[in-house]
């Protein structure tokens, strides 16, 4: 298969402490995966080093079948765009503003071109945040924030879309709509990662799921056998229970 | 039309207001003084209207809004590399370290040196002493942080503070004199050699940093949220952070500290304009100028022959009208 992004034995301390050890992962064009795990598994600390924003102690990245360290920064932006956890939340900027410098890998031009501004208008579209462009990002709500930072990663066209827990804020409409973009994003070639701890949404949206424990990525699987081998239920809590729904899609719930 | 354009639009409209009262200002601002100047006086070059229009008016004019610009453009730097509305070119140690390296000159007695005034060689050479001490240990940790930086400069502000009011008691009665004026920030006439040297480092370090307005733009949401869109922060940080110093240091050599230009105008450009650098920056420089210009003018006529210092006369002005601006905005508002 041909991948565009893959992680090879892949570590990462946090002083003493080892965050990640071997971690090893690919994705192909197409794959929207879901990076599972429990409170301070690694996941975030994954798609920083991913995205170029931390150091691997050790391991290698390969991106479009190149070293990623080869990639300038600014190519591994065009190629990579990252939703982080959460940014400042008092920011002077516009929504608008914020998406647009989404753009600021793929240009040198001064003011944005025409052709930016449609992309901008249609990221923050298909977000549903388009309303609140002249809103200053300080006077937005949590889910209305998370939107525009959707946006923003959208207008970045990158063929990689990292996502660092895409779904927080965001009331249940809005993170099916959210997921659901994400998966149109993957139908149309991307290859999306998001960290998230809605197993439902990940089991229903994605097209695989990789569940990170003890610093490797422990189990790989597709969502029709989430099934097979319940071990990997047992991380996250004894209490939890996979069952399906009346569509046959696996559906978790707890006792 | 997307609003992005309209948005624009008005802000570019906006910065062709702050170079028509920058304009303006040169044109109007040294026809007005404690004593009146006739036009057709100075046209035919008749003493002693014509020197004073020359050899003082226009210098100082000059001075100030070029002093004034530089000032504010640091200071809007300097608020976006620290993310931090309360940074001014004060913030990063830099006035300190250009303080004391003019006081000690001042203290040692050399007014001018190669027909330059003397305070500017004092204060260049203490910047580079900052300049090198922060960049130095910035090389070594491989990274320059917003966080290192403020309390870098807080450190250095603090020692330099304690040796300038060493040297002030060292210095002799005429001297401190002279030290304690300097340190209260004036606009001073001056020659048109040093106004020609002021205004080409300005036009260099400006365009330099004007340049980066769209990494700055990064730069202001978060140092992560640069990094991952492709920008070169640590180059970046770091050309900013020199250019921006510099600019300081040669302006302050000439009018003493004068900071809290460098607060309120990017405060008010940002509030009222755009918070976009490629706007605010050149906006904050003309805006910036103009107003220590009008500030300087203001404090040599209203207790005329009596004269307010710039950086008095700005503060009485600025502080009131930046605590009612704030006071007029909305909680959610608040940065």
């Amino acid at each position: 298969m041909n991948h565009v992004l893959a992680i090879d034995d892949l570590s990462f301390s946090h002083g003493t402490r080892e965050v990640l050890k071997l971690a090893t992962f690919q994705a192909a064009p197409g794959e929207f995966l879901a990076l599972l795990g429990v409170n301070g598994a690694g996941k975030s600390t994954l798609l920083d080093i991913l995205a170029g924003l931390r150091k691997a102690d050790s391991g290698a990245i390969e991106v479009e079948g190149r070293d990623q360290r080869q990639w300038k920064p600014r190519e591994l932006a065009q190629r990579i765009s990252h939703l982080p956890q959460a940014v400042n939340a008092s920011l002077p900027f516009t929504s608008e503003q914020l998406v647009a410098m989404g753009r600021y890998p793929h240009t040198d031009r001064w003011f944005e071109s025409e052709e930016d501004h449609k992309l901008i208008q249609s990221s923050m579209e298909r977000t549903n945040c388009w309303q609140h462009r002249h809103r200053t990002f300080s006077t937005l709500s949590g889910g209305e924030r998370q939107r525009v930072l959707l946006a923003a990663c959208l207008a970045q066209s990158a063929s990689i879309l990292l996502l660092d827990e895409p779904s927080t804020f965001l009331d249940i409409e809005q993170q099916l709509h959210s997921f659901s973009l994400l998966q149109e994003e993957s139908q149309r070639g991307k290859v999306c990662i998001a960290v998230t701890h809605d197993l439902n949404l990940a089991l229903t949206h994605c097209t695989r799921i990789l569940v990170l424990a003890a610093g490797v990525v422990k189990y790989d699987f597709l969502p029709s056998q989430a099934h097979e081998d319940q071990d990997w239920l047992k991380i996250f809590s004894p209490r939890l229970r996979i069952d399906r729904t009346s569509a046959g899609a696996p559906w978790i719930w707890y006792q | 039309m997307s609003s992005l354009h309209e948005m624009s639009s008005v802000s570019r409209r906006t910065l062709a207001v702050a170079i028509f009262t920058f304009a303006a200002s040169v044109v109007l601002l040294p026809w007005i003084g404690p004593s009146p100047i006739n036009l057709a006086n100075v046209l035919h070059r008749q003493a002693p209207d014509c020197d004073i229009f020359i050899q003082l008016r226009l210098t100082r004019t000059l001075l100030a809004l070029l002093a004034g610009g530089a000032l504010s453009l640091a200071g809007s730097l300097f608020q976006a590399m620290l993310r931090d509305a309360l940074a001014t070119p004060y913030t990063l140690g830099i006035t300190g370290g250009a303080s004391l390296g003019a006081v000690a000159v001042i203290a040692g007695g050399w007014p001018t040196i190669w027909g330059l005034p003397g305070t500017w060689f004092g204060a260049l050479a203490g910047a580079f002493s900052v300049i090198g001490l922060v960049i130095g240990s910035s090389l070594h940790s491989r990274r320059i942080s917003a966080f290192s930086l403020l309390l870098t400069g807080i450190a250095i502000n603090s020692v330099c503070a304690a040796c300038i009011v060493i040297l002030g008691g060292y210095a002799g009665m005429s001297r401190s004199f002279s030290i304690a004026h300097w340190l209260i920030g004036s606009i001073d006439s001056t020659s048109y050699l040093s106004l020609a040297v002021l205004a080409c480092v300005v036009m260099f370090l400006g365009a330099m940093i004007l340049l980066q307005a769209r990494s700055w733009n990064l730069l202001a949401v978060g140092e992560l949220w640069a990094a991952s869109r492709g920008v070169r922060i640590t180059t970046v940080m770091r050309t900013g952070y020199i250019a921006g110093s510099i600019l300081v240091a040669a302006t302050i050599a000439l009018t003493g500290p004068i900071g809290f230009v460098g607060l309120i105008v990017p405060h008010l450009v940002r509030t009222k304009v755009s918070a976009d650098y490629r706007i605010l920056l050149p906006s904050a420089f003309f805006f910036g100028g103009s107003l220590l210009a009008t500030c300087d003018t203001l404090g040599r006529v209203v207790i005329a022959p009596a004269e307010i210092p710039a950086g008095a006369m700005l503060a009485l002005i600025g502080g009131p009208y930046l605590i009612w601006v704030i006071r007029q905005r909305k909680p959610l508002e608040e940065a």
